[in-house]
């Protein structure tokens, strides 16, 4: 028992042991709600559901009325699950705190300012929102999850990701890579 | 009902063992990319692999039948890859 305790205020586990949780939720997924395990989707059809109600014209097109639906969809509420489960990751480890993104290998790299950390986030999402659209998953919705049923279009997304993150790590981190 | 209740279970699992394995940090995320710290790799691996032998063997037993398998576009997944990795890359999450 206070093996148990100790595992769980532990901040980091080996990515090898939480991989497995992952992989257990994802068979778990698949057998017991027979829908995969997704992130991007589900913040479609939040954004479709968001959107319809502010500009239903903007909205009314191929891609919100058929191929990502707008409502409160099986993921939406994995989502939302996925919340509260890293609250209480970052809880019991006692990481729990409200912060500004301060990251300190950040700022190491481009200075102190916090709104630089914030607008290249806000771009940079804007930008793997996009990407996901256009491949039709994140990681975990086409990598992890496609990948566990041998879907090619996970490695092949797979390899465009590694491709550009690397190659855009290089530009930013450049004599510092 | 049954089903949203199973979905948010599933979704605290799988966010604790995002932050358990620390990739709800900026640096776990960009240091993949300059290969000094493979967490993001070994999980998603280590991920795949269960996840993978799990699936098939339980489909070899007759227990489940897969969903919708995501669609190949060649074009579409490498392209969009490729693009979701600058983003990545950029924001670090």
């Amino acid at each position: 028992m206070n093996w148990i305790k100790t595992q769980f205020q532990k901040e980091l586990w080996s990515p090898y042991v939480a991989g497995v949780l992952l992989g257990i939720v994802g068979v778990l997924a698949v057998w017991l709600s027979d829908s995969l395990l997704g992130a991007s989707g589900a913040f479609e059809n939040l954004a479709g559901l968001v959107g319809k109600a502010i500009a239903p014209k903007l909205f009314d097109n191929l891609y919100f009325n058929f191929i990502m639906p707008p409502g409160i969809t099986w993921g939406v509420i994995l989502l939302v699950g996925v919340f509260f489960g890293g609250t209480v990751g970052a809880l019991t480890s006692r990481t729990a705190k409200i912060r500004t993104m301060d990251d300190a290998q950040w700022k190491r790299i481009f200075g102190p300012q916090v709104w630089k950390r914030w607008l290249l986030l806000f771009v940079g999402a804007i930008i793997l929102q996009y990407g996901a659209g256009i491949a039709g998953g994140c990681t975990s919705g086409l990598a992890i999850s496609g990948g566990m049923l041998l879907a090619p279009a996970a490695f092949l997304f797979m390899a465009g990701m590694f491709a550009s993150g690397i190659l855009v790590a290089l530009i930013v981190y450049r004599r510092r890579y | 009902m049954a089903n949203n209740i199973i979905a948010l279970f599933l979704g605290a699992a799988f966010g604790f063992s995002l932050n358990k394995a620390g990739l709800t940090r900026y640096n776990k995320i960009v240091n993949v990319f300059r290969f000094t710290d493979l967490s993001v790799l070994k999980f998603m691996m280590t991920a795949l692999v269960v996840a993978m032998s799990g699936l098939y063997a339980l489909r070899g037993l007759g227990l489940i039948t897969f969903p919708r398998i995501p669609e190949t576009y060649i074009v579409g997944n490498l392209v969009g890859g490729l693009i979701f990795g600058v983003g990545m890359a950029l924001a670090g999450y």
